[in-house]
Formats: structure tokens, C-alpha cells, sequence
């Protein structure tokens, strides 16, 4: 283990070497990778909050991704609103139809939550390919316009990649300081006592659904508002922000990350969001490879990285107690 | 074996963070492609590829360009915008390539406009079908966005026009997937129709992937449509086919109806005798340059050529003419260069670009009598 | 709009509704026997699929011979799936199966358009285009096949689950785990053949439609998503519940689809799957999802 002060400033160190990517380099697909783990941290980090701290398999993730970004781009389109509002419309949407699927499926079971949570992301993908009035169908929205995000005293206009890449990082630091400080808070000790044991949890005074239902939301809103920031880099919004292939990509970080573990799957999303594409990475049997992974993963590694490198440490820490008898 | 993955990563990240200039002028000229090779419209994607690089394999057989050879390198976007984006931004920051090239649905490359705006690099349009594409092109806003293949509503316009002619077009059902696809499709037929103050006798929509037609067919028959616009591909339109064969819909088909797909006993029953179609291509199409470009791209891939196919070599040729009148494997050069093109088609007409930057080759009526494709005529779109 | 009209809905539904259950009905007994949601269900039908046509076209074997050998090869996938795969999480936790077979879904699916591409292959035998005609209402001969065998499963399932000392098992397990494991059922058994009995259903499915749609690779993901709201709203683990909850939802399906848009026949089987959670949790037909 290493000193909390050791650790505080690695990741000061950290953040500020993000932040000082673009400074360093002007290289637009380095920017690009910087987005795209910003975006995947997101949604995984609010995936892990989810799944694995709070223990309910969740396929809804895409979904409200997608909602934040078709509210946000349609607010900011069609009505003018500032980019902030936009995607915190959307986030606050997202939270709320979260609410709403959760409250209405977990009074029953977490298997019932996981059924519905899939038929979920499958209706968003429906109503935006379908109802047309409202989301233009599957033309999608295109050309969105260069955003202008109004800070207190100072509004930018977001034109060049280097914005997009400060604004999404930006975001992806707070989102995580946010889920950091609800993992390591009593709340989340809540939540990993109702994922170990939901009727003990229960009998501590705890109320599962309540947590449950903020872990839902607080996910939600997260994945809802990088939805809605996300768009206008992309400059489009269209059905394909539903696609499964994101869901696939999202648990494969968790599971290989390890569920519950905060850094496993933060560095998880890292590697993944930029490995395979520096490397050339063969495309066609990607997600071959990906399901093979979970395979494997669920068969012999369920802890993920983050699980095994916990276990090591568990098993460090009791030896010399075993050892003296 | 972990670290030398690290060592590999480092390297690649090194190699990135310095291949600003790797521009060589001695080295062949490089085409940076994004087309979906995984996903499920991958089959496309392989033949805008098969196309593709036919034109270069012939350009380098007759000696490259400028003294260069032509070089395509393909990468995926699953035709999703996102990806789309991420495989165009790491072609740009290579820095070498000449030109972007497709991107094949309409979302992916309505998405990599604004990033070969801001690189100042062309982006050849090959197949994606959005009529937006074109209204932001040229005059429209953006100056490196160029479409080679003609929209949907100029080429619906041209088969309402024929079917008006024979009275055909007061009573034509509509069936397409909800894709671009098929959304352009129904507003191209409803703005074609609208124009001769006629309207659709129906509209409806499936999704991809839909396995069973006949709730939908059964509707269709019932209300007696004279034509059946059909906007399907792939597994759906063997599927709709079929189904509308066995629940013995008799009517024709209309729209873009790929009637070189039609199971062959289909055909020569006769069942789809009357449908005509319109497409931007067609394999049959009897001129000398057709019949050249399907004998080399049967013998490579021991299929024919679709649509795709074809329109993805064209568009090749456009810019690799382009590349040779340009002088230079200069991207903005090239740009000036495909401004002017002036490229003789294997259609029979001349390729060149309008202020929007789209171009207007034939559009090809076809239709099916005693169980056999006929071309009826072409039509400039 | 005539009698013909309805009658030909009708006739349509019954079809696609018995193409469902073959599906559905395996999913629900894999679900009953071991609490485990298949995601690669779809994937087995599409490879039950993809046989039947190199057998049928490239190796030239007769159909009736080829249904026979595809849902034998399935049975003996069944027994191997749940031997390497699904023996280990037994008990171990529905989130896991899921996360296992969709592993396995994307190995099978992206495995098989890599191999294959999503080229759509049409299997073609000499009554391909047959159409039995009666006044206004037509269905072709293959659909009539394949609603023929799907009827022929239902019989066998039910003198299995009826008839047999390891049916009556398999629904002992199905019903009170923790009392049939008292009464002394060896549930590895009982569960292994539950998984062969349900990927041999999906085989038999792929091989009865392999003539009837297109096959390609992509074919049997849309396929297991309806399937699953079949199971839920037949009732999780109900096998005769999700035989009645398909035909029925295949033949709303169909009258619904001869009125409304195509699409809002898709969203309406998950709003009726989500509403049914809501209001009737164990199913129409009882045996809910447990905690």
C-alpha cells in the first residue's frame, strides 16, 4: 500500500499530464484517443458504479449516453440553449428515465432490472431510428454547430480539437473525483454490502433500492451529460450512438478492469480506448478476441485485474498472521 | 511478453508523435480510405474496397501516377460516425496522405466533412447516399467535400418522370428499411410524386435485420397497390422477395429494386414482370467500359460487380485523374484539380462536378419483361 | 377488408409464432433447469442455419436427412457447451451467465461473419417456390415444413417433459431446486441435458428455417432479443407458458402488423415485455423471476 500523500500526488501528477497533452503535442489523433478514453472512462466508470459496486448488470448505459446527446444536440439546434445547459438537460433527462427503469424493474428482481435494462437500450435505438418528428430518424442531426460554453466571466468557443479534448477530459476528471468520493464514502461501502449480501445489508438498516436507485441515477446523469458533450465533437448525432458494439466495449472494460475496482477500470478504459487502434489492431477479429476475453474472464479471472491485484494484497496482508501462530 | 507489448506501444506512440513529415516524395502516393469492414454492413464495405482498388491496380498497371504508384489504405468505421471520425483523424495526422476517400454511409461521412475542412484535404464521396452531403458541399459551405454519385431525389425525379409517362406512377406503395437508405428513398419518391401532384399510396418501414415480411405484405396486398417501391438490401430484400413472391403479390416492383439480387427462379417466372427500377448502376449496362470493368472484377473476386462496386471505381478514377491533372501529390492541388474534372464514364457520359461539388452522371432505368432485365434508357440525373 | 385478409394474417402468425417458440421454448428450459439467461441462444439457431445450407448446397445432402444431422450436431454442441462452459456456474450467479454466453455471442457471431461475411445465402430446394393456394389465402411449402417440424418438437418436448422419469427430473429442478435436489435428482445430469434439449430446439429451428429466410450471420441476434421477451412474458422457466406466449405473440404480431407500422410492432413486443414485468411479474402463466 502506498501512503495516501504518495498517491494524492501521483494523481495530481497525472491529471496535469493530461491536461498538458495537447501543449506537448499538436498531433490530432493523439487528441482523438484523448477523447475517446475520456468519453469510454465515463461510461465505464458509471457502468462499474453500477455493476460493480453496487452488483445489477446494467445494458442501459448506451442508452442514456444516446439520450444526452440527442437532448443536448437538439436543445442547442433547434431552441439555441448554451452547450452547458444542453448537455446538463440531457444528463438530467437520462437521470431521470434511469429512475424511472429502475424503480420500476428493481422492486422486482436485479435479474428483472437486467432484461429490462437491454429491451431499454433496444427502444432508445427504435425511437431514434423511427420516430422521425422527433429525432429526424436515422439521417440522424447533422452538421451541429460549433458550441459556445459560458463559464462564469469567460465564454469559449469550442472550434479547434484541443477544446473538445480539455472540455471532455475536463469533464471525465470531475465525473471520476465524483465517483472516487461515492466509492470511498459510506455510500459506497453501502453499496458493496448490498452487492455482497442484500438481505444482511438489509437487516444493518440499509435500503437497498434507495442506493441502488442512486447509483443508477448518479451513472445516468454522467453517461447523459458526456453524451451531450460528445456530439459536437463528432459534429452528428445519429441511431448509431445506441449501438451495441459501445455496450460490448464498456463491460469489457469493467470485466477486464475488475468490477469494483476503481483504478482497475479506469486503467482499463485507458488501454482499451487507445491500444487497439495504435497498434493496428487487426478490426475483424476484435470483438472476437473481446468475447474470448470474457469467456475467460467469467471461467477463471471474475475479479478482473483490479480483483486479482486486490486478492494479492489481501493475501500479503494476512500472511504474516498466518505464519505466527 | 507484457513488456515487449509495452516496448511495441511506446514505439507506436514515438512513431506517431513524429510522423509529421514522413511525406516522401519517392514512395507511392497514398489514398487514406474509411469504409465499415466490420459491422453489419461489412459486405458493402468490401466492395467499395474491391472497386477501389481495382482503379488504383489499374492506374499502377499503366505505369502509377506522376511516376508514383497509387496506394489505398483501408480503414474500418463500422459506419458509425464515431469511429468514422477516429479513422479519418489518424489518417490526417499522419500527414500522407493525398486524399480521403467514401466513407460509405451517409452518418460517417456527413462526419468526416468538417475534418478534411479543417486539414485542407479532398474527400471523395463515393456511395453514401444523403442529400445533405451535397447541399454542404461547393457553394454549400464546404470547398473539399466532393460526390460522385448522384442523390436519390435526382434519380427518383428521372423514374417518376418515366413511370408518369406511362401512367404508372398514380398508385405506388412504399416499403423500405428505416435506414438513410430507405428515409431517402420515401421523401425522393414523395417530392418526385408532389411534383406531378401525385401522392404514395402508403408508406411503411421496417428494421434491418427484420427476418418476416408477410404481416406487412399481406397489408400491402390488400390495398392494391399498382407498384410496390421496395428500398431493401441484403438479407431483407432476399427475404421481402420471397415472401412477396409467396404470398403472390402481383405487382411490380419500383424505386432502387436491385434486380440483379433477384433469385433467379423468381425471374424467369415472370412474377416481377413490369417492375422498373432505377439505379446508378447496373451490370448489364452494354458499353464497352462496362463490359471491361465486370470481366476484371469477376475474374478477381469470381463475383460480379454491384452498385458499390461500381461506384467506388469510379470515384477512384475521378480522383486518381484528378491526382495526375493536379501534377503534384499536393492535397490542395488535387482539390483545384477535381474542381475541374472533366472524366468520360463508363456510363457514356461526362463526369463533372456543379457548384455543390456533386456530380451528375446517367441514371439507369431498367426493367424486368419475360423474366428479363432490359435496360429501358438512361436518364442524366 | 375481407375474410381472405384476416385469414392470411392469422395463417401468417401461426407460422412466425411457432418459429418463436421453437426458439423461445429452449431458452425458457435452460432458464427453468439451471437460472441462467442463454444470450448465444440466437447465435446456435444461426448456426443450426448455416449448416443446414452447406449441407443442403454444398454437400448435397437431402433436407430431410440434413434437419435430422443439424439438430443432432446441436444436441452434441448442447452437451459440450454446458460440460466446458456453463457446468462451472452452476449456482454461481445469473449476471455471470449473462456475461458469459454474451461472450460467447460475440466469439460465435463475429466468428461466423468473419468466416462467412454477411453475405445472405438462400437455401434452394426443388419446392422453394411452391405455394399452396386456398381461394385468397397462400402460404409457400417450406413455411408449412417448417411449421410441421416446429409442431413435431412441441409433441416431442412434451412426451420428454411428461413422459420421461428425467423429464418429470427436469421439471422437478425447474420447479423447487432445493426440493428435487432432496428427493435425490443429480441436477448435473438434469441440467446437462436441459442445455442439449434446448441448443438441439435452436438447431432444429436454424435447419426448418434455413429454406424459409435468408442466412447469413447476423441473422440470429434480432432473433433472441424477442425471444427473451417471450420468456418473460410466458413466465421465466415456463416452457409451455413460452410456447402459448409465442404463437400468441406471433399472431398478435401479425394482425397488428396487417394495420400498424412495421415498427411499432417491434417497440410494442418490449413495451409489452416491460408492462408485463410491471404488472404481472411471475408471467402470464406463473413461475416468476426470482430473486
Amino acid at each position: 500500500m502506498m501512503p495516501g500523500w504518495l498517491r494524492g500526488l501521483l494523481v495530481l501528477l497525472g491529471v496535469a499530464g493530461l491536461f498538458a497533452v495537447p501543449r506537448i503535442t499538436g498531433n490530432e489523433y493523439v487528441l482523438a484517443l484523448g477523447v475517446s478514453f475520456a468519453m469510454f472512462s465515463v461510461l465505464s466508470g458509471g457502468l462499474n458504479l453500477v455493476y460493480g459496486y453496487t452488483g445489477l448488470l446494467s445494458f442501459a448505459q448506451v442508452g442514456f449516453f444516446g439520450i444526452g446527446g440527442y437532448t443536448s444536440a437538439l436543445l442547442v439546434t433547434e431552441r439555441g440553449w448554451p452547450l452547458e445547459a444542453g448537455a446538463a438537460c440531457g444528463g438530467a433527462l437520462a437521470a431521470l428515465v434511469g429512475l424511472v427503469i429502475g424503480y420500476s424493474s428493481l422492486r422486482l428482481s436485479r435479474h428483472a432490472f437486467a432484461i429490462v435494462s437491454l429491451s431499454f437500450a433496444f427502444l432508445c435505438m427504435i425511437v431514434a431510428r423511427d420516430w422521425v418528428s422527433l429525432t429526424r430518424g436515422a439521417m440522424g442531426i447533422p452538421g451541429l454547430p460549433v458550441p459556445v460554453l459560458h463559464l462564469p466571466g469567460w465564454s469559449w468557443r469550442l472550434s479547434r480539437p484541443a477544446d473538445f479534448y480539455y472540455l471532455l477530459m475536463g469533464f471525465a476528471v470531475i465525473a471520476q473525483a465524483v465517483i472516487y468520493l461515492v466509492v470511498t464514502s459510506r455510500l459506497g461501502r453501502a453499496m458493496r454490502a448490498i452487492k455482497l449480501n442484500e438481505a444482511l445489508a438489509q437487516s444493518q438498516g440499509i435500503s437497498p433500492l434507495s442506493y441502488k436507485l442512486l447509483a443508477l441515477a448518479l451513472s445516468a446523469f454522467l453517461a447523459g451529460v458526456v453524451g451531450g458533450l460528445f456530439v459536437f465533437y463528432l459534429t452528428i448525432v445519429d441511431p448509431s450512438i445506441f449501438d451495441f458494439y459501445y455496450t460490448e466495449t464498456m463491460l469489457i472494460m469493467v470485466i477486464i478492469g475488475g468490477p469494483g475496482s476503481f483504478w482497475g477500470v479506469l486503467g482499463a478504459s485507458a488501454v482499451l480506448a487507445a491500444l487497439p487502434d495504435l497498434l493496428r489492431f487487426t478490426t475483424d477479429l476484435r470483438m472476437v478476441l473481446y468475447g474470448a476475453v470474457l469467456i475467460a474472464a467469467m471461467l477463471v479471472f471474475p475479479g478482473g485485474v483490479g480483483g486479482w491485484l486486490q486478492r494479492r494484497a489481501l493475501r500479503r496482508w494476512r500472511r504474516p498472521r498466518l505464519a505466527a501462530p | 511478453m507484457r513488456r515487449m507489448r509495452l516496448a511495441v506501444a511506446v514505439a507506436a506512440l514515438a512513431a506517431l508523435a513524429h510522423s509529421g513529415f514522413a511525406q516522401s516524395q519517392e514512395g507511392p502516393i497514398l489514398i487514406g480510405a474509411s469504409i465499415p469492414l466490420t459491422g453489419g454492413v461489412s459486405m458493402f464495405g468490401q466492395h467499395s474496397r474491391w472497386g477501389a482498388e481495382l482503379a488504383a491496380a489499374e492506374a499502377n498497371a499503366k505505369g502509377g501516377v506522376l511516376g508514383r504508384k497509387i496506394e489505398i489504405d483501408f480503414q474500418d468505421n463500422r459506419c458509425n460516425p464515431a469511429e468514422a471520425v477516429k479513422s479519418v483523424t489518424q489518417m490526417l495526422a499522419e500527414k500522407k496522405y493525398v486524399a480521403i476517400f467514401d466513407g460509405l454511409c451517409s452518418s460517417a461521412a456527413l462526419a468526416i466533412m468538417p475534418l478534411v475542412e479543417r486539414a485542407g484535404i479532398p474527400f471523395v464521396v463515393a456511395n453514401a447516399s444523403a442529400t445533405s452531403i451535397a447541399e454542404r458541399s461547393g457553394v454549400g459551405g464546404n470547398k473539399w467535400t466532393f460526390k460522385v454519385n448522384p442523390t436519390d431525389a435526382s434519380m427518383l425525379d428521372a423514374l417518376v418522370g418515366w413511370l408518369d409517362k406511362e401512367g404508372k406512377a398514380g398508385n405506388i406503395a412504399f416499403l423500405g428499411e428505416d435506414s438513410d437508405f430507405g428515409r431517402a428513398g420515401s421523401t425522393g419518391l414523395e417530392n418526385a410524386l408532389k411534383k406531378r401532384n401525385l401522392k404514395l399510396a402508403g408508406v411503411d418501414f421496417f428494421q434491418k435485420g427484420n427476418a418476416d415480411f408477410t404481416p406487412v405484405l399481406t397489408k400491402i396486398k390488400a390495398r392494391k397497390p399498382g407498384l410496390l417501391a421496395l428500398y431493401a438490401v441484403d438479407a431483407d430484400f432476399q427475404n421481402a422477395i420471397r415472401q412477396w413472391y409467396g404470398l403472390g403479390g402481383g405487382v411490380p416492383l419500383t424505386g432502387r429494386v436491385l434486380v440483379d439480387q433477384v433469385p433467379k427462379e423468381i425471374m424467369e417466372s415472370g412474377f416481377l414482370d413490369g417492375t422498373t427500377s432505377v439505379q446508378p448502376y447496373d451490370p448489364s449496362v452494354d458499353t464497352p467500359g462496362n463490359k471491361a470493368f465486370v470481366e476484371a472484377f469477376r475474374k478477381l473476386h469470381n463475383v460480379p460487380p454491384i452498385l458499390v462496386s461500381f461506384e467506388s471505381y469510379e470515384a477512384m478514377k475521378v480522383l486518381i485523374d484528378a491526382i495526375r491533372r493536379a501534377g503534384k501529390a499536393d492535397p490542395a492541388a488535387i482539390r483545384d484539380a477535381l474542381v475541374t474534372t472533366k472524366m468520360p464514364s463508363m456510363l457514356g457520359t461526362v463526369i463533372d462536378f456543379d457548384d455543390h461539388n456533386l456530380a451528375h452522371n446517367n441514371a439507369i432505368i431498367l426493367t424486368i419483361k419475360g423474366g428479363k432485365v432490359v435496360v429501358l434508357g438512361m436518364s442524366k440525373t | 377488408m375481407d375474410a381472405g385478409f384476416y385469414l392470411q394474417l392469422l395463417l401468417n402468425g401461426i407460422v412466425i409464432g411457432v418459429i418463436y417458440a421453437l426458439v423461445a421454448m429452449g431458452l425458457s428450459l435452460i432458464f427453468g433447469v439451471l437460472e441462467i439467461v442463454n444470450f448465444a441462444h440466437g447465435e446456435f439457431y444461426m448456426l443450426g442455419a448455416m449448416l443446414a445450407y452447406f449441407l443442403t448446397m454444398n454437400m448435397g445432402l437431402g433436407y430431410a436427412a440434413t434437419v435430422v444431422v443439424v439438430t443432432a450436431v446441436a444436441v452434441c454442441l448442447g452437451y459440450v457447451l454446458y460440460e466446458a462452459l456453463l457446468a462451472s456456474l452452476e449456482g454461481g450467479g445469473f449476471e455471470r451467465s449473462i456475461l458469459l454466453t454474451l461472450g460467447l455471442s460475440m466469439v460465435l457471431q463475429n466468428g461466423a461473419v468473419f468466416l462467412f461475411t454477411t453475405t445472405p445465402r438462400m437455401v434452394q430446394t426443388s419446392q422453394s417456390y411452391v405455394n399452396l393456394v386456398v381461394g385468397d389465402v397462400r402460404v409457400s411449402l417450406m413455411r408449412v415444413f417448417a411449421l410441421a417440424l416446429g409442431l413435431l418438437a412441441f409433441g416431442a418436448l412434451y412426451l420428454i417433459l411428461y413422459g420421461t422419469r428425467i423429464g418429470r427430473a427436469m421439471r422437478g429442478v425447474a420447479q423447487n431446486r432445493d426440493a428435487a435436489l432432496m428427493v435425490g435428482i443429480d441436477p448435473r445430469a438434469v441440467s446437462r441435458l436441459a442445455v442439449a434439449i434446448g441448443i438441439g430446439l435452436s438447431g432444429l429451428a436454424g435447419a426448418a428455417l434455413a429454406p424459409v429466410y435468408a442466412v447469413h450471420p447476423l441473422m440470429g441476434f434480432s432473433f433472441v432479443f424477442k425471444a427473451f421477451a417471450i420468456i418473460i412474458i410466458g413466465g421465466l422457466g415456463n416452457v409451455a407458458g413460452a410456447a402459448v406466449a409465442a404463437v400468441a405473440l406471433g399472431m398478435l404480431e401479425s394482425v397488428i402488423g396487417g394495420f400498424l407500422p412495421l415498427v411499432m410492432v417491434d417497440a410494442l413486443v418490449f413495451s409489452s415485455m416491460i408492462a408485463m414485468l410491471l404488472l404481472r411479474p411471475q408471467g402470464l402463466f406463473g413461475r416468476g423471476v426470482r430473486v
